[in-house]
């Protein structure tokens, strides 16, 4: 189950992602407080995970897999771009990240 | 601007971090909060000029260096070369983002062709 968690949490992230993006287009209430609840559950959802999931483990997965959904749903939906320069540089970003966690 | 409210984010994000680990009274649990929010309020700001997914990986990614700097310099860590490694990576990274990032055309595309949501 802790696995389940730990992905419901990376996707708490990813729709926080997708909040903000919506939010900046158009400053509503609304859209603010979807933000904060995306952000806070996929909070919850991590510390329920690393009840079982080694600390390490946990957070590096979380990480990656919420940065990694940020950027695709940013091209997907957002008309973000998929040049090749930005997708090499974001991959070093996200290897580094996870495996610093990986590593701590 | 918009690159150094990144910073601002990833910096104050030190600063919870250690409070989720280290908080047990009111107040730092308070000091935690207002933490939280100031660093997403920067990646709100930031968002407003930067592409969204650029900003939350350049956050995560220099948050993740902070910390490990802060076990090696303050904590007294030892230094592991894997480490080292990683941070080279990230920060290269970051760098070759920011340089080819254009911020005026990402802001004047956007408006350009968001019309939908």
């Amino acid at each position: 189950m802790a696995w389940v968690y730990l992905v419901i949490a990376s996707f708490g992230e990813i729709f926080g992602v997708i909040f903000i993006s919506l939010y900046v287009r158009k400053k509503t209430v609304g859209r603010l407080l979807l933000l904060i609840l995306s952000f806070a559950g996929g909070f919850f959802f991590l510390s329920l995970a690393m009840q079982e999931i080694p600390l390490g483990t946990a957070y590096a997965i979380w990480t990656g897999l919420g940065a990694v959904g940020a950027v695709l749903v940013g091209i997907l939906f957002f008309q973000e771009s998929a040049g090749w320069k930005r997708l090499l540089f974001l991959s070093f970003i996200i290897a580094g990240a996870v495996g610093l966690k990986i590593l701590e | 601007m918009a690159w150094l409210y990144v910073l601002g984010a990833a910096i104050v994000e030190v600063f919870w971090v250690i409070g989720l680990k280290y908080s047990d009274s009111v107040l730092d649990w308070l000091g935690t909060m207002i933490a939280i929010i100031f660093s997403f309020y920067f990646i709100i700001k930031a968002c407003e000029t930067l592409p969204t997914g650029t900003v939350y990986a350049v956050f995560t990614g220099s948050g993740a260096s902070v910390i490990v700097l802060l076990d090696f310099l303050v904590f007294g860590e030892e230094f592991a070369i894997g480490k080292f490694l990683l941070l080279v990576l990230i920060i290269t990274g970051v760098v070759g983002i920011k340089i080819t990032t254009d911020d005026k055309e990402t802001a004047a595309r956007r408006r350009q062709e968001d019309g939908g949501y």
